[in-house]
């Protein structure tokens, strides 16, 4: 029984056992991507290699016998810089966005594909939910958002983008004129109350978050009705009032407490708010520094000072968002975005956890496509042009023309992003995936399969897909075509995907690590 | 349709198990010319070969192809020397004259397809160029058009009287006389084929019976075509780089015509000739060398010939001169007297290493072999020889078959293997044909087969012919391909000594290590030891090529210093620049600058000093030679021989490439030298195999010795007026205004100006180089 040292620590394993084997029996997890329980190790991606001491190499894990006085390294800036180099040669070649284009503009990062999908299928409520997962305030906004997702949009490049705005206009206003409208399952009241002043849309935003997670929130504001800048600056025949006056329902609904007319350092100071509650934040809006000052926090020429990561201003427990630390902002939607961010690291700073603020999650990028490429995507959606509603601008889409409309989507997110060990993996190691960016593959993607779709540009060449369809005997299967950087997974003879898979589909999607293979239904 | 019949006679011969699917794509393509999908179904249909293999296994190899390609597959050779030689140049050239697309390899009438090839072994008349089978060297891009018509018109010839390799007539022995002339592939491309039939002829009209016989390589490629007439009781004598047209003076100068009539009617054809003859004359004494000619013993004079021995002197395939030197004295030995541990302490005490790089004890491996268990074990011949710049084991296996095959059977005999491959590469047909030539030889006489010279110990081999990947080289891979598999490496242990082949016991040697096994047993192991350093013992035969005056096939006692092959047997640079580097082990070897010439040929003292010892690829350069433009060849060699397997190699090299590509174009940033060093480190440390490992070796070695070549290069220079996009080409005012430059431009960027100062429009200039070379008074500069 060899026994062997792994990052200082003595195990001892059955003859024939891989360091991958010794290290999870330590308890030790070393990332994987291409290795999978009851294959030939492939030793391929290399995301593995630990560190054999007195070899000086790199070697794979999974791969390589334990041997008796084996002293690896698993856990050192050295091996971790090894597997994340890997990782970054990876991604240097990993044609693929994880999240859409538009998703990635949206300043509160709404999931829009996914929005879209749900649309085209007529699952207006579920449509509505990915939205509010992401923003607070979706009729408000559909009215008066300057729609930085539209131009980040493909489509943009071939006809016209997608009239996303609208859609979620759209799905807000269904769901507001609806008998039952949707109101987030609030978590049992967690004993915590948070002052917020200001109604705006940072304000309502943090607070509908907040008040979900199961704060208590109360409200400052010193005009008559909340909505901020929403009410009292944009004019009522760009954003209708009973639109505003729904949504902020929704948010009292949820439990909400609004103290109108009421002026923090007038009528009481920020001081006393402190001592009230467990965390405060400043969401006024614009604010003249000696304003700030007086409330007795730092300024910067943008506004109050704040982290840029947590929006703590520089008392603890005291944050700030939206214009009060960003002037001259005009998007709404940022305000918004702004809002929920502060509410997530005032759930952190409230619950004990380390104040990070929002979490920052991995993304690669195709970037710009090569001549060619923007095809590919078209091919996949509805050939029309995009719809002008028929009723006029001030009366949104119809069902059937949303329907229609979200058809135009090109879908370029990946529908695996959530279980990509690539994108998992490369969150962990802080992989940059521009660091070696350089000649890449060109963009494909495969959807003769019934149920599968095969985008070439994101495999990793591990090979299992491969192993799979021959042990299943598929009568086509798979192949390594190729070799080198160009090698590639294919259908012998240039036959499509839905020939080469025809029984074990499913299974290669399971075991592909990364967004190469995924499945068409996945939302 | 396509007639498949042939599909299924080749099936016939091959056999149907999935490991004969190289062969029988191999017979595929010669026959058709290419891979036809309906050829490859049929395969699938009658074989135990699958739909998956056929896919993987096709498109692994770059011999093979997919679709149909020109009548002539022009071959343009980008080795080392090549490169260095302006192979470039040529490319552009044929591409240019062929008018083929950039993204296209064959011209619009198909009559020809050009490839690149990685290395022709042909080092020494670089750039090369190989034409179905002809070879075209020391060419410039200017001489293409000339080439390609020259092929055309000889074309015709050809297929009336077919491609025969010239065999001399048979002749019966007068006496102990005979001709030798090289007919390796480099001296065949450098037209000794010619020379012989013209030698035979001369003979058949003198009627003088003296043998010409074809010997294998001498080594002075730099001399060739090499004819050495032997005669009894006179000193040998050496004619050197000998033209067609001179061969019958050497046939008159030697021997007398016999009988009356003949003499006369000899001397009347000869007298018609005199009027032209005397130039050939002229020629004769400007070609007679001997082996007391200064430069032909300063070449031969520091060579050892071990793995060479009798080099020049004796017939590649006559197994009786072979025998009649000592041939197979060695195996005799071995097998009658020696126990097989006996054999391996032997070759132990002699201190041989591995010749195909890396250095590894041969004894020890050989004794890992013989300890691990199983009936069956296997022997393998590694000839899959690729480095560009490299053709040690091409010149082995062309000249010295038998003594190859004694050492493996000598090496089977102490490891107990029955069974063993020839895996050589597909470039080497000449060596393929010399080495089946050889086993079917030593087959019947005994030397091969069952019951080995009268013991009762059996031995088969057979030879494997590889289709075109460096990597194969790597003995895991070229495992996998003799499975008929893609030729992936895998992660080592399991070692072959213990599961090879068919996962059992196998060893695995390079071709110049059994070449040097008989050597040993006949000499002993102390005669050996004699020669070379306190670990590296014996010799070592290299291939030297590049910039030096005198390029060839050299063997020589380890320990011998860099400088002393350049200077004193290479001569030296040529063309009177400035030796700046020597390049050893190609594409996983590093360039030693000249400062630090004085290291010795020795495994430990080369990689110390950041090259390898390799398997032998010795490429000079001098100051015209961008070190990052060298850095750029070579990663692109290795690049794009990576099987793909593993991410640092697969990707990794491709990253490097793209940086090094950025700096020779001048668009390289700061920080692209710390990241190039970065990645180079990982792939190195972290690649699964010897391919992978070794790739970034070049650039570490020029990064470390020539590092401010590489910062000038991001300032936008290129010291040695090499990177394309750094340079521009301009008149001096040397310029007489003769019009040739602009005659020869090819792209016209030249205006005509009778009598003036020419100028260059830098935005068509292509920077082929054709109006420096062609310029009377060097009135063109790089600048």
């Amino acid at each position: 029984m060899p026994k062997l040292i792994i990052d200082n620590r003595d195990i001892e394993v059955e003859p024939g056992d891989t360091i991958l084997d010794a290290a999870r029996q330590l308890g030790l997890d070393i990332p994987t991507l291409c290795f999978r329980e009851g294959f030939q190790p492939s030793t391929s991606c290399m995301v593995c290699v630990v560190k054999i001491k007195d070899r000086g190499k790199f070697v794979p894990s999974c791969a390589t016998v334990a041997e008796e006085g084996m002293q690896v390294e698993n856990d050192t800036e050295e091996v971790h810089e090894a597997r994340r180099t890997a990782l970054e040669l990876l991604l240097s070649d990993h044609v693929g966005d994880c999240i859409a284009p538009c998703h990635n503009a949206c300043p509160a990062q709404m999931d829009i594909p996914r929005m879209l999908r749900h649309i085209r299928v007529g699952e207006l409520h579920e449509a509505l939910v990915t939205v509010k997962e992401d923003i607070a305030l979706p009729a408000v906004l559909g009215y008066i958002c300057t729609a930085p997702c539209e131009g980040a949009c493909r489509r943009r490049a071939y006809d016209s983008p997608a009239s996303i705005c609208l859609l979620k206009r759209h799905v807000a206003e269904i769901d507001l004129a609806s008998e039952e409208i949707y109101i987030p399952s609030r978590s049992p009241g967690n004993g915590r109350s948070i002052g917020i002043v200001g109604t705006g849309p940072t304000g309502l935003s943090a607070a509908y978050y907040l008040l979900q997670k199961g704060y208590d929130c109360t409200l400052f504001d010193d005009h008559e009705r909340p909505g901020g800048m929403l009410r009292y600056a944009v004019p009522e025949d760009r954003l209708p009032h009973d639109v505003l006056d729904a949504e902020i329902g929704i948010i009292g609904q949820l439990g909400a407490k609004f103290r109108m007319q009421t002026r923090i350092g007038l009528d009481l100071t920020l001081k006393a708010l402190k001592e009230e509650y467990d965390a405060l934040l400043i969401a006024t809006g614009e604010l003249e520094a000696s304003g700030a000052e007086t409330l007795g926090l730092h300024t910067s020429s943008r506004g109050i000072q704040v982290d840029p990561n947590t929006y703590q201003t520089t008392v603890e427990g005291i944050f700030a968002a939206g214009n009060a630390i960003r002037r001259r902002n005009k998007l709404a939607v940022r305000s918004a975005a702004d809002g929920k961010a502060a509410a997530i690291s005032i759930d952190q700073h409230c619950s004990g956890l380390p104040l990070i603020g929002t979490p920052r999650s991995f993304h690669c990028r195709i970037g710009k496509l090569v001549e060619g490429e923007l095809e590919k995507f078209v091919v996949r959606a509805s050939n029309e042009q995009r719809v002008t509603p028929m009723g006029g601008i001030e009366h949104g889409l119809s069902v059937q023309e949303a329907r229609a409309e979200a058809q135009r989507c090109l879908q370029c997110d990946c529908r695996k992003a959530n279980g990509c060990k690539l994108r998992q993996y490369a969150e962990i190691y802080e992989a940059n995936p521009n660091r070696y960016r350089g000649v890449r593959r060109i963009y494909e993607h495969q959807d003769q399969h019934p149920e599968v779709i095969f985008e070439p540009g994101k495999c990793i060449s591990c090979g299992l897909c491969i192993q799979i369809a021959s042990r299943s005997g598929e009568e086509l299967g798979l192949s390594f075509i190729g070799r080198g950087f160009d090698v590639k997974v294919g259908v012998p003879f240039n036959r499509s995907i839905a020939e080469g898979l025809r029984i074990v589909a499913t299974e290669c999607v399971a075991a592909c690590p990364t967004g190469a293979l995924m499945l068409k239904d996945d939302t | 349709m396509l007639d498949l019949s042939f599909v299924d006679e080749v099936i016939e011969k091959n056999g149907r198990g999935a490991e004969v699917i190289i062969p029988i794509l191999q017979a595929i393509q010669e026959h058709y010319r290419y891979l036809p999908e309906e050829a490859l179904q049929r395969v699938c249909e009658t074989t135990e070969i699958t739909p998956m293999q056929i896919a993987g296994v096709s498109s692994f190899y770059s011999q093979f192809r997919h679709r149909p390609v020109g009548q002539h597959i022009v071959h343009i050779c980008h080795g080392t020397a090549c490169h260095v030689k302006g192979a470039g140049l040529i490319q552009d050239a044929l591409y240019r004259h062929l008018n083929i697309p950039d993204n296209d390899d064959t011209d619009a009438d198909g009559l020809f397809t050009v490839q690149k090839v990685a290395c022709l072994g042909c080092c020494t008349l670089a750039p090369v160029v190989q034409i179905d089978q002809v070879t075209y060297g020391n060419l410039t891009p200017d001489m293409v058009p000339r080439m390609l018509s020259d092929f055309l018109e000889h074309e015709q010839h050809r297929e009336k009287y077919g491609e025969e390799q010239p065999t001399p007539a048979e002749i019966p022995l007068d006496g102990e006389s005979e001709i030798r002339i090289g007919l390796g592939s480099c001296c065949v491309a450098r037209g000794s084929g010619q020379v012989c039939d013209v030698l035979s002829q001369s003979l058949m009209g003198t009627g003088v019976k003296v043998a010409v016989k074809p010997v294998g390589c001498v080594g002075m490629c730099h001399q060739t075509p090499l004819v050495e007439v032997i005669s009894p009781g006179k000193a040998p004598a050496i004619y050197t780089k000998v033209m067609p047209q001179d061969a019958k003076a050497i046939v008159q100068h030697h021997f007398k015509p016999k009988g009356m009539i003949r003499r006369l009617r000899h001397a009347i054809s000869t007298s018609l000739d005199l009027l032209w003859e005397e130039e050939k004359q002229e020629a004769i004494s400007r070609h007679s060398a001997n082996k007391r000619d200064p430069v032909i013993a300063a070449f031969l004079g520091k060579q050892k010939h071990l793995a060479t021995e009798f080099s020049g002197q004796i017939h590649p395939t006559d197994l009786g001169e072979y025998l009649q030197r000592g041939g197979f004295k060695a195996l005799r030995h071995c097998v009658e007297e020696l126990t097989p541990e006996q054999v391996i302490e032997e070759v132990q005490q002699s201190g041989l290493r591995g010749r195909g790089g890396a250095g590894f004890p041969t004894g020890f491996k050989w004794s890992k072999v013989r300890e691990a268990k199983g009936e069956l074990k296997y022997i393998i011949c590694n000839g899959d020889e690729g480095d560009p710049g490299a053709f040690m084991d091409r010149m082995l296996l062309e000249s010295y078959p038998y003594r190859i095959i004694e050492g493996i059977a000598i090496a089977a005999y102490a490891v107990g293997a029955q069974e063993g491959y020839f895996y050589i590469r597909a470039e080497y047909p000449l060596a393929v044909r010399r080495i089946r030539e050889a086993i079917q030889q030593c087959e019947t006489q005994g030397f091969l087969g069952e019951n080995i010279a009268g013991s009762r110990w059996n031995l088969h081999l057979q030879i494997m012919e590889g289709a075109g990947a460096f990597v194969c080289g790597e003995e895991t891979a070229l495992l996998a391909s003799i499975e008929g598999r893609r030729g992936m490496p895998r992660l080592r242990p399991p070692y072959p000594a213990d599961s090879g082949l068919w996962g059992k016991p196998t060893l695995i040697n390079n071709v110049e290590t059994y070449a040097l096994v008989p050597w040993i047993m006949q000499n002993g192991a102390d005669a050996f030891a004699a020669f070379g350093t306190e670990k590296s013992k014996g010799t070592k035969v290299f291939a030297l090529a590049g910039k030096v005056a005198r390029g060839g096939l050299i063997e020589v006692p380890m320990g011998m210093t860099l400088r002393e092959i350049v200077e004193e047997i290479g001569g030296g640079i040529a063309g009177g620049k400035r030796f700046k580097a020597v390049q050893v082990g190609g594409p996983s070897g590093g360039c030693i600058p000249a400062e630090l010439a004085h290291t010795p040929v020795d495994y430990e003292e080369l990689t110390a000093v950041g090259a390898i010892m390799g398997s032998g690829g010795l490429v000079v350069l001098d100051e015209a030679d961008c070190m990052v433009d060298i850095a750029r060849y070579f990663l692109e060699f290795t690049q794009d021989q990576s099987c793909g397997k593993c991410t640092y190699c697969r990707v990794g090299t491709r990253r490097m490439l793209d940086i090094l590509e950025r700096i020779c174009a001048g668009r390289g940033k700061e920080k692209d030298l710390d990241e190039l060093e970065h990645l180079a480190r990982i792939v190195h440390q972290g690649s699964i195999c010897g391919l992978g490992k070794t790739a970034p070796n070049p650039v570490l070695s020029t990064l470390h010795y020539f590092r401010g070549e590489y910062e000038a290069h991001l300032e936008g220079r290129c010291p040695a007026g090499k990177c394309k996009e750094l340079i521009r080409y301009t008149v001096t005012d040397e310029c007489i205004g003769c019009t040739r430059c602009a005659q020869h431009c090819p792209v016209d960027a030249i205006p005509m100006a009778p009598y003036q100062k020419h100028e260059i429009d830098p935005d068509t200039c292509t920077h082929c180089d054709v109006c420096r070379e062609i310029c009377p008074v060097d009135a063109i500069e790089i600048i």
